[in-house]
């Protein structure tokens, strides 16, 4: 099976020399059609900055990122927004819906962006709205929704296009721990079973106990990686927390 | 270090806001030209002749002074909040490193003190420098030549500019900082979340928009049909319907743009409609007033060309003066008397010609009523197909029982100065005359159709046919006899009718070198001069010049165009920069919006596009409902403030609003090109991303 993203000596300089950041420092690593990926680290371990580096929000300074065999850093213009229309569905902290527009319109939004047929997105929003449990806020609008509606409604809006990989931010960062483990079981279930591709990154070890295998990033390269086997969910998070530990007394030790 | 502190940020508030500030120059000019009236060439010569017209005018200056103040206080209360409301973290900032509120309040003021010093710089060399022009121009234009001009600076307009000006910079503005300067910190840093307005029931925008536009209907029907103009309380009526239902009518307005959101499904135009109707329902009620601001200025514009042009449409004329004996010197001594006059005061030169025009009343019979009929011709007029114009000439000529009469020797030698063809006259025939104030196109048309066929008249029971077409030729300079209705007769029949008695008004005309070498109005003037020293009272002589004719046209179209284009100069910027402010600001408040749609694969042309839409349905709306009420308004306004003679020239009206509506469509088009240029420059700063934790 041919990986589905491709990163390779991936590096991130923020700034001018002699003032240079930097937050990513060689990073490889591929992900796999149908993957449930997670990235932790502290905060400022440069997470975030490689999730933005895959959306294209930021261009990388340095390696490549092939995404479905298009190498990024050729894209510009039109074939940009076309790349992060169609192939990726991004998942925000704070949701960042459109609070003037109601559910419905919030996740047709990229499907009228990027001209998909008119029957087609219909069929679409009813199938996601229905596992979702969102179909009775479709016409609200956000600030009438729950927080857990309301990430609920993002990721409809991330799927709606059938995206070849979501790139999820902290998805369950702005909700509580009901909302959180009902999003993430979403997430789970349609990793499962509409085989899409989830890159996640969070520092909740909850949420990341759902994944299939994560990246631990510090100071800018992969420090560490875990698989979860045919272990429980429990015991994967047990081996989650007990990394995490590590990571903060590797700090500590250095300290 | 605290200085650079003030100068970068008034800079950056400039920059940020250009709309505005460049709003607030225009606005100082305008204040300098309108202050600064009274220094005009052409007002300083109209003082002279018509004091006690310029006098009220000037007179009123304060009102319009105070009145644009008030309006301009709150256009820049409205853009001073917008401005302080984005930087409040920065102020949260400088007060959480310790900076107290009121250096905080001082900076702020400051802040603004370099700005409005630097649009007083900028407006107040330009204003001068603009009325000095017009006043040139003006000059020129009323032909007084401009040898005499002096450079003016009137000392009272500037003060009354720089201090109007900064008072309500000011006053706006200390309100404004107070108020962020007493805000809690914590409440500084953190945005408060806009949230969404709790909606009432859809049926309650439709009915709203429903009743307003019914208003709006009932206000222009008062206006139109006039009623409103005849009792103050209908007119006040009709004024508050209107403005309560253009507020209604905007806050209606969401349920039309949903209606929109819904109907397209391509690319961001459901976005584009919800991010309007978002700013309509934030923003109806200012919307409404930019709207009527908007109307009141195209109103003004509608109603300063129609008086103007109006009162410049008569600048032909023959004679220069006109001299009358009111004394009982006999009707055939008077032209030699005014003669030995002039001669004897040594005005003979100035005038090319001295001509007489013999104007009497029949005096063969005692009756009053009945002298005169003309059964036929109002025969004739009924058989012509029933038009406004048809009835209005019926029921004037119905009054008609004892018309003027003139001699046609006199007349026939007007004609020959106008370069008209004589009038021929048979005993028993008469030519007619009416006035050009009393007679219209359409009326004239059909009058001359009867008098080709020669109908039949009493006069004091002697059969006479009328013949010829309607005479209209201004019998003297300007006002001293003006008829609705008379007839020319050939000189016997002139003196047989009149008894020998008779008015005489000798009409005198300037010598062309003279005029050419400096000009009508300054001739005029002087010889006016020169007359007022003489004892013309002695003769039992008064007389009368072009001039004041001319200075009365002068002045109404000056005082028309100065005043309206000055209201409506004022409400245009004040509407458009309210608007435009108004819709900058709130999409910095969306930014994040737009930046979403970016990751959601929107690039920047899209976003442009999208923006660029929201603009002009944004700015549109308000100024399409203007642009709908003012072809009611202006109607109104010619309904209840022209003379009948303008009323009913449809066609013209009709032009004037199209010139109005071109015009406001080029200022428009300025307006919204500036916002969406602001707003493309603003929409590239949010691709550049930013970092946030």
């Amino acid at each position: 099976m041919e990986a589905i993203l491709n990163i390779e000596n991936l590096s991130k300089t923020y700034g001018n020399a002699p003032n240079q950041t930097k937050a990513l420092n060689g990073i490889t690593f591929q992900v796999m059609p149908g993957e449930f990926l997670g990235i932790m680290g502290s905060s400022g371990s440069g997470k975030s900055t490689l999730l933005n580096c895959i959306a294209t929000v930021i261009k990388h300074s340095g390696g490549s990122i092939v995404m479905d065999g298009e190498n990024l850093a050729a894209l510009s213009g039109k074939a940009l927004a076309e790349y992060r229309g169609r192939k990726i569905g991004y998942l925000f902290q704070n949701f960042e819906l459109l609070d003037n527009l109601t559910g419905r319109e919030n996740i047709l939004l990229p499907a009228s962006l990027h001209k998909m047929p008119e029957n087609e997105r219909q069929q679409r929003l009813e199938q996601l709205a229905e596992y979702l449990e969102i179909t009775d806020v479709l016409d609200k609008f956000p600030p009438q929704m729950s927080g857990g509606q309301r990430q609920r409604v993002a990721a409809a809006r991330a799927m709606i296009m059938h995206p070849k990989m979501i790139l999820a931010d902290e998805p369950t960062g702005a909700l509580d721990s009901k909302n959180a483990k009902n999003i993430m079981e979403k997430l789970s279930g349609l990793n499962r079973d509409e085989q899409a591709t989830i890159l996640m990154v969070t520092h909740d070890s909850n949420a990341a106990s759902y994944c299939r295998r994560i990246l631990f990033i510090q100071d800018g390269v992969i420090f560490h990686e875990l698989r979860r086997g045919d272990e429980t969910q429990q015991d994967f998070y047990k081996r989650i927390l007990k990394v995490m530990a590590q990571l903060g007394g590797g700090s500590l030790n250095v300290l | 270090m605290f200085s650079d502190l003030i100068f970068r940020n008034s800079r950056r508030s400039r920059k940020e806001n250009g709309l505005f500030f460049a709003s607030l120059v225009i606005s100082i000019v305008a204040f300098y030209i309108i202050l600064s009236i009274a220094n005009q060439d052409v007002m300083i010569f109209l003082r002279k002749m018509e004091s006690d017209a310029v006098d009220k005018l000037l007179l009123l200056i304060p009102v319009f002074y105070i009145m644009t103040l008030v309006i301009l206080f709150f256009l820049i209360y409205f853009a001073c909040k917008y401005q302080l409301q984005r930087r409040r973290h920065e102020f949260g900032v400088y007060l959480m490193m310790g900076m107290s509120r009121n250096k905080l309040f001082s900076m702020l003021l400051a802040e603004d003190g370099v700005s409005s010093l630097l649009a007083l710089a900028i407006g107040l060399p330009v204003a001068v420098l603009l009325s000095e022009i017009i006043s040139l121009v003006t000059a020129k234009l009323v032909g007084m030549g401009i040898i005499g001009h002096k450079f003016t600076l009137s000392l009272p307009a500037l003060v009354f500019t720089v201090a109007g000006f900064l008072i309500i910079k000011l006053g706006a503005f200390m309100i404004l900082s107070w108020k962020i300067s007493r805000q809690e910190i914590g409440s500084l840093l953190t945005d408060t979340p806009e949230g969404v307005k709790k909606q009432k029931p859809t049926f309650v925008y439709a009915v709203s928009g429903i009743g307003g536009i019914i208003m709006l209907a009932a206000a222009y029907y008062m206006a139109i049909s006039g009623r409103a103009w005849e009792e103050d309380i209908i007119m006040l009526l009709a004024m508050i319907l209107g403005m309560l239902g253009t507020i209604l009518l905007f806050y209606g307005m969401r349920v039309f743009i949903a209606m929109l959101a819904g109907a397209g499904k391509s690319g961001l135009h459901v976005f584009n409609f919800r991010q309007i109707q978002e700013n309509v329902i934030r923003q109806s009620t200012s919307l409404a007033i930019s709207s009527l601001l908007i109307l009141a200025a195209l109103c003004f514009f509608g109603a300063g060309i129609g008086i103007s042009s109006s009162n410049s449409q008569n600048r032909d004329h023959v004679f220069d003066y006109t001299f009358r004996d009111y004394g009982d010197t006999p009707a055939n001594e008077v032209l030699p008397e005014i003669k030995a006059v002039l001669r004897e005061n040594g005005l003979e030169n100035e005038f090319s010609g001295l001509y007489t025009m013999g104007i009497g009343n029949i005096r063969t019979t005692d009756e009053y009523k009945g002298v005169f009929t003309m059964d036929t011709v109002m025969e004739a007029i009924e058989q012509f197909p029933e038009t406004q114009q048809r009835e209005i000439l019926l029921n004037n000529l119905s009054y008609v029982d004892n018309p003027h009469v003139i001699r046609l020797t006199d007349f026939n030698e007007l004609l020959k100065l106008v370069g008209k063809p004589e009038i021929k006259l048979s005993g028993d025939e008469a030519a007619v005359y009416i006035d050009p104030e009393f007679i219209k196109e359409e009326q004239r048309e059909i009058l001359n159709e009867i008098l080709s066929d020669r109908p039949e008249a009493q006069l004091d029971g002697s059969r006479i046919y009328l013949t010829g077409e309607i005479q209209s030729e201004k019998l003297v300079t300007d006002r001293s006899i003006t008829l609705s209705f008379a007839l020319i007769l050939p000189d016997e029949q002139f003196l047989y009718y009149t008894q020998d008695e008779y008015d005489v008004y000798v009409n005198g005309v300037l010598n062309p070198e003279t005029v050419e070498k400096i000009g009508l109005m300054n001739t005029i003037s002087a010889i006016n001069v020169h007359l007022d020293t003489l004892n013309l009272q002695e003769h039992n002589l008064e007389y009368e010049s072009y001039l004041q004719n001319m200075g009365r046209q002068l002045f109404f179209t000056v005082a028309a165009s100065y005043i309206t284009s000055y209201l409506a100069i004022i409400f245009l910027v004040v509407a458009n920069t309210i608007m435009g402010v108004q819709f900058l600001m709130s999409q910095r408040k969306t930014g994040r919006r737009y930046q979403t749609l970016t990751r959601l694969g929107a690039d920047y042309e899209t976003l442009c596009k999208a923006a660029r839409k929201q603009i002009n349905w944004f700015m549109g709306l308000p100024v399409f409902v203007a642009a709908a009420g003012s072809m009611f308004g202006v109607k109104a306004l010619y309904r209840g403030m022209l003379s009948m003679e303008m009323r009913s020239t449809q066609g013209e009206m009709l032009i004037i609003s199209a010139a109005v509506i071109l015009l406001l469509l080029v200022v428009e088009y300025i307006y919204m090109t500036a916002v969406k240029r602001s707003s493309d420059r603003y929409l590239l700063t949010l691709m550049e991303p930013q970092r946030e934790e």
